[in-house]
Parts: structure tokens; sequence; C-alpha cells
């Protein structure tokens, strides 16, 4: 039994508690999923569940054994396998076979049994035949099944997932949630702590965290049937709701979006924007002598970008070759990479007041896309221009990255926010300075009052992505970019940003989603287009 | 701005070079830079640039990758030639004291080009001289990179390390911190990378300016980097706690077994170079 017993935990100088008198049981072959928002304790509680953290008061225990006492530890984790949400921060070995090998070599087994072992781990994560490859070729999916055969290896009773899936693409989540499964099936107990209620269907139980407290226990079927409850626990926003969610008034975010660097022209035609156009636009990576000219007048323009254009939908799409497209040094034919085409003859017009939606797998060239589209990037061949006929900069269209948070780098919000507009040279005095902050921050519903003065690193996920996002804003381009926007937010953050999305549309902004996330973003969007094969397809 | 890691430029093949041993051709290696720098002549010098050559031969890697590796170095190469074949000096020409010659050939002391400004034929020689053996040390350590693996190599260099463990150095975990630094330099780059993307798409300008201007422009790059650098490493922290990780007490499922052949190869040519430069 996995078991947690009046279990509270404060981090160090945090006045409110992470938890608090956290008591439940996990039973070995039982499959329990646990709730809980952003914010919620959650990756606290898969800490403390194999003494990476330890309890403040009360005991986590593992068949008897605490988590507390030294002398069990090292059986503790073995019991205990925890699996964190970036695969990329858990692998240690330069290969596959290395990566299932780390732990039992830690245990120091025998090395038939350490043969033994991963064989076996390898054969249930369906990574047979990978053996020798990099871990930083494979996929986000198959990332995250090497890092669960890994633990696999240790033989545990138990497997604790905190989030496994929240940085994976569709591909990725259908593999680990199949992984998860079967683990199950195959006599493992499981806690799965996710913010995703899709998940719960798969569990014999589910638990909800909601505050650090628990406050429910059931079957999936009590809680996923009663909208009541999920909207109490946060877990479900109510469509009507989201359109009460307290922030933006339409004519602010009109003022936070006038582009103040747009052509005079624009201006003089009395507030009604140009579209943007892609026209016949393609793009590859590597040896060509096209491609390099397109480097050397990119880095011109965007003052030092790195001579990498990463697509960097997701790491492990790449394969062998990313370090070419890192800007290492590099020797096209020697590692045998060959010109790799991303894009090939694509149009795209997208009006003001209009909202694309743009899907494709990852590694379709999503990001080359609407790097090309922000003029960050140049076409190999091909024109990204406005309709008024100038060439697309940067300042008019805003671009949020996906996890734009880790982005910010200020002391305060003020500064964090006036960086882009300060660069563009948009702020002469601190009053402008002052009122385009406060108009930013108003757009993404965060009261000026209250967060003007704080530092970015002390707020909390939600809110630092809503900063990003201001940050951008505040350049007031006259067309938005997202890529991700809903990446890791739970149901709170998702109907906030479906929000800000439909006020800038209405506020005759040209937004741009690019997304694998077809279900949370198909319903809403005008235009629904797919990336495949560096052409984009009308759905 | 291209990153240039210094390593990861592996060639696949098939040569005799490419199959011998890791371990070995890290001790060829050394023992290759040793005598580089024991031999005090042409002729030593000549004999190591013969032996670069065969094993170049022998390895198959195409030229061009080779010459690639001097790119880098090239104003180092310019730098050491003209700074020993051009004089700068405050006395008279032909007055300027010369350092030990590394030829025995007589030849005017200096060609006045301008004022006390001229060539040195001796110094000509000499530079040659320097910048050869700079050339071979690339070369060589380039050739190594382009027919080893990187993970072999420091798999070789960890296993060259273990009878260290016996003198109380932690060769385990300077083994994990290999591993660890080759896994995360490329994710690293590519988050730097992608933090400078989005700042410039804020605005950001890297390359104008005073050099304090430039170095402030790394500010709203570096801070983010390092945020997450302590985020990574506290959950890599973790997931090697969960997997029981001390640093000590560790089995191994790889043994690395070494042939004869490889062996033989090597010690031999370890051997050769060594004598060559007690010799020569």
């Amino acid at each position: 039994m996995l078991s947690f017993a009046q279990v509270s935990y404060r981090y160090h100088g945090v006045t409110d508690p992470a938890l608090t008198d956290v008591t439940f049981t996990v039973a070995p072959g039982e499959h329990v999923v646990l709730l809980g928002s952003n914010g919620s304790g959650k990756s606290t509680l898969a800490r403390l569940a194999n003494g990476l953290l330890l309890p403040e008061e009360g005991t986590v225990s593992v068949e008897g054994m605490s988590t507390s006492d030294r002398a069990t530890i090292r059986t503790v984790r073995s019991q205990v396998g925890v699996i964190a949400q970036d695969p990329d921060n858990q692998i240690v070995s330069t290969t596959v076979l290395d990566e299932i090998a780390f732990g039992p070599e830690n245990l120091g087994l025998e090395r038939d049994e350490i043969i033994t072992r991963t064989t076996s781990a390898l054969e249930w994560l369906g990574l047979t035949g990978y053996e020798e490859r990099d871990p930083s070729t494979l996929s986000g999916g198959e990332k995250q099944r090497l890092i669960i055969a890994s633990i696999l290896a240790m033989n545990p009773t138990y497997l604790v997932l905190d989030e496994p899936t929240s940085m994976l693409d569709g591909a990725g989540r259908a593999e680990v949630r199949n992984a998860i499964n079967s683990l199950h099936a195959g006599g493992h107990g499981i806690l799965h702590i996710t913010h995703e209620l899709s998940f719960a269907r798969d569990a014999d139980r589910v638990l909800v965290l909601q505050g650090g407290r628990l406050v429910f226990g059931g079957t999936p079927a009590e809680l996923l049937n009663n909208e009541e409850l999920l909207v109490s626990f946060g877990l479900k926003v109510l469509p009507q709701r989201v359109s009460a969610l307290p922030h933006t008034i339409n004519d602010r975010l009109l003022a936070a979006l006038r582009p103040v660097t747009a052509p005079k022209r624009w201006r003089e035609r009395g507030g009604v924007f140009p579209s943007l156009y892609l026209n016949n636009v393609s793009f590859s990576y590597g040896g060509s002598a096209t491609a390099g000219g397109a480097g050397k007048k990119r880095r011109k323009k965007s003052g030092g970008v790195a001579e990498s254009e990463l697509g960097g939908d997701f790491r492990g799409d790449f394969g062998g070759d990313v370090a070419g497209e890192l800007g290492f040094e590099f020797e096209p034919g020697a590692a045998g990479a060959a010109e790799r085409v991303v894009l090939k003859g694509v149009n795209l017009n997208i009006a003001p007041g209009s909202y694309t939606l743009i899907t494709g797998n990852s590694g379709s060239g999503k990001s080359t896309l609407l790097r090309i589209l922000a003029g960050l990037l140049e076409p190999t061949s091909g024109t990204a221009t406005f309709s008024s006929g100038d060439k697309v900069f940067p300042s008019a269209v805003g671009i949020v990255f996906q996890h734009p948070e880790s982005q910010l780098f200020a002391q305060t919000v003020e500064d964090e926010i006036a960086f882009g507009p300060d660069n563009l040279g948009l702020l002469p005095s601190r009053d402008v300075r002052g009122t385009v902050v406060r108009e930013a921050l108003d757009a993404v519903g965060l009261d000026p009052r209250v967060f003007f003065h704080r530092s970015p690193f002390s707020l909390s996920g939600g809110e630092m992505r809503r900063v990003a996002i201001a940050s951008i804003l505040a350049m007031r381009p006259t067309f938005l970019l997202l890529d991700e926007p809903t990446a890791g937010l739970d149901a709170a953050g998702r109907a906030f940003i479906h929000t800000f999305i439909e006020q800038l549309v209405q506020a005759t902004a040209g937004v741009v989603v690019v997304s694998h996330d077809v279900a949370e973003f198909s319903q809403r969007a005008q235009a629904h287009l797919l990336l495949k094969d560096g052409q984009l397809w009308r759905l | 701005m291209a990153l240039v890691v210094p390593f990861g430029q592996y060639v696949p093949g098939t040569s005799i070079v490419h199959r011998l041993d890791a371990r070995m051709k890290l001790l060829v290696t050394a023992a290759y830079v040793f005598a580089l720098f024991a031999v005090t002549g042409w002729v030593g010098l000549l004999l190591c640039t013969a032996l670069f050559v065969g094993a170049y031969l022998l390895s198959k890697v195409p030229l061009r990758l080779v010459l690639r590796g001097m790119k880098p170095i090239l104003i180092l190469l310019v730098f050491t030639f003209l700074a020993n074949a051009l004089t700068f000096s405050a006395l008279p020409l032909g007055e300027a004291p010369l350092v030990e010659e590394v030829t025995s050939y007589p030849l005017p002391e200096s060609i006045a080009l301008l004022g006390s400004f001229g060539i040195k034929p001796p110094g000509v020689l000499r530079g040659l001289y320097f910048v050869l053996r700079i050339v071979l040390l690339v070369s060589l350590t380039s050739l190594l990179t382009y027919t080893t693996p990187i993970v072999s190599l420091t798999d070789g260099l960890i296993s060259l390390m273990r009878p260290l463990a016996r003198f109380k150095v932690p060769t385990e975990d300077i083994a994990t911190m290999f591993s660890i630094a080759l896994r995360f330099i490329p994710i690293t780059a590519e988050e730097a990378e992608k933090i400078m993307v989005a700042q410039s798409a804020r605005g950001a300008v890297f390359d104008k300016g005073g050099p304090i201007k430039r170095a402030k422009a790394w500010v709203p790059v570096m801070i983010p980097l390092f945020v997450s650098l302590f985020r990574r490493a506290d959950e890599l922290a973790c997931a090697m706690e969960t997997r029981c990780y001390t640093g000590q007490g560790r089995t191994h499922l790889r043994v690395i077994e070494m042939g004869e052949i490889d062996l033989a190869i090597g010690g031999l040519s370890a051997l050769v170079l060594i004598l060559l430069g007690l010799l020569l």
C-alpha cells in the first residue's frame, strides 16, 4: 500500500502550505487518477510519494516503510517510481539502453539481471530495436515511454506519473496513455496526476486536489457526471461563465492594438488595416545557396537571430540533424543531412478580424510557418507581405511563442511589458510607458494596481503566461500569432485564452493559432487549415 | 552567430581508423600530441606529418572535412606566421636579437621593407614550423572526432580514468557528469536559440552598439536561460534520485572488451610516437 496519512507540506519561506492534511492510499494494482488545477499542489504530492520531499506533518509510507526513514529509502524509491512531465529533464544517458540500465546499475544489480530487466522494459514499452538510439532523436512520446521504461526496470510496485502527457502532442499522448493502461493491466499500482479530465475515465478511483486539500474521492462516474462538482473544483469552466470572466473591455483592447509602428498610409486610411499574405512561400533547411542567402538577410533584419530556424514543434521530430538546425558547426554532407524542404508553395491570407487555426503533426513545419508570418524568418522563395505591399515586419505581427512565460526576465511586470515597446521606441515618456503597460495588463485581465510592480517570477504559471502575452500586446501588433497558447493550462486558463482571442478578433486583430489540439480550437476558429507535407489544406 | 561545438561531427565509416578501440585512439592521440611537441626539428615534424597523412588516408575521411577544421583557427595561423616572419624591431635592422633558430641554414637575418619593419627569412621558416604544428594538432584531433562517435569517446575516456578510482578520484561521478553534459549541451543551445528569437520578436537587438550595450542586450536571454537551467537541474536531480543514484556501488551493463588487434595497433603506434618524440 502506498499511503499518505494526514500529510502537510509547506515550501521554505512561503506562508501558504502547498498541501494540507492529505490522506489517501493506492493499493497494488489499483489505478488512481488525481485531478487538480494548476497550482493545486499536484507536483508537490508527486515528490512526496517517494521521499524526494519529506512531509512537514503526517507520514508517507510504502508497504509500511516511511519515506522519512533514511535506512529504507532505497527500497522505497525502487518500489515507487516517479515520472515527471518533461522527459527531456529526466534523461541522463546518451543511448536508450544506457538510460534504462541507469536505475538497475545504481541498485548495484548483477549484469545478467540488468540485461533481463532492460530487455523486458524495452519490450513492455515497445522500444525494442531502439537500444542504441540517441534519446534526443526520439519523439516526445517515445522519450516519455523511455522514462517509463527506465523506471519500470527498477521493478516498482507503484508508478506515480506527474502530468506525463502535458508536453506531448496528440500522438504522444495516446502512446503514453496506452503505456499507462498496459502497466495497470500488468499489475502495477498507478497514481496518475493530471489536470485533464479525459484521463479520469481510465481510472478505478478518482481523487481531486484543490488548494492543497483533497476535496473528492470516488468513482470516475461520480465525478464526471456531476457538472456542478467539476465546476466547483475548477476542473471545468462553463461556457456562460467564460464571457462572465472579469476582464477586458473591448475599446481598451482596441487601444492596445492600435498599431503605432504601422506605416503612415495605413493610419491615413482611417484605421482599416491591410491583410497579411503569404505568396507561394517555400522554405527549406540546409545545403542550398538560396537558404544561406536568406540566412544572411534574416540576420541583418532581426538583429542577430541565431542562424538556426528550428521548427521547434517538438525536439524529437528533427531526428539526427537537430544539431545542424541549431547552427552548430555542421557539414551538410557529412552526417548525411540532405536539404530538408519544410514548406512548398504555401499561400495564405489573414484578414483583419479573422481567426485562423493551423494544425499539423509535430515536425510538419508549423513553427517555421509562424516565424515566416511574423517576419522573423525569410522564406527561401515566395513573399510574406501585407496587402498594402509592405513587406511583413515583426512589430506589426506579434508572436506569442509556445510557453511564452519562459521568456520573462525583468524585475517588475512593468519593465517586462515595457521591454518590447521600449525597444521599438514607442515610449517617449514615463506617462506613456505607464499607460501602455496598464492597457496591456487590462487586456489580459490582470489588475494593473495589483500586478504593476510585482516580480514576474512571483506569479503563478497562468499569470506569468498572461504577462508574457501582455508583453507582446504592448507592442500594438495588428496581427497576433499564438503557438500552442493553451499548452499546460488548466480549465480556467484555457477559458481565459479563448475569451481573449474572441475579443482580439472583435477588436479587428487578425489572429492565427497554431496547435496540435484540434478539439480545443476547431469549433471556435473561422478557418481551419492543416499543414501537411509542406502544404496548407483547408478543412 | 553559430554555436561552435567542438565535437559531435562523427562521420560514419568502416575504415580501420573507425574500428579501432576508442581508448586506443585516445592513447595514440595523446602520444601524437606528445611527439608533436617533443620533436625539435624539421625531420621530426615531417615524420609526424607523414604519420598523420597515413592515418588520414586510412580513415577515408573527405579532405574538405579536415580542412574545415582549420577555419576557426585561421586567424591564429596567420597571426602565428606573421609574428614570426615579420620584425617590428625598435633596434636598427640587423641588430635585432634572434631567438633560437629552428634551422641551421645561413639566411639573411632580415629584409627591410619599411624602416625597422621587415621580413625575417629565418622567421618565415620558424613561422611555417609553428603553423604546421598547429595544423597537425587540430587535424589529428578532428580526425579523432570524425572517426569516433562522441559516446564511444567519452566511454573510452572514462574507462581510461577508471584506475584512478583507487586514488579516490570520483570516476563514477565524472562519468555521469560527462553523460549529462552531452545530453544537455544541445538542449541548452536550442533553448538559448528559442529565447533569442523570442526576444528578437520583442525588438531586442544583439549585435549593435558598444560592448556594454551588447553585453546588456544579453540580459533578457541569460536570465530566462538560467531560470530554465535551474529548473531543469532540479528536475534532473529528482529523476536521478528516483532511480537511486548515489554515485556509489554502481554496476555496469556494458563491459568494454578490447580485441588483441586493437591493443597491438594502439600500443605499437603509441610506442613509435613516443620514441619519435624522444629521439628527434
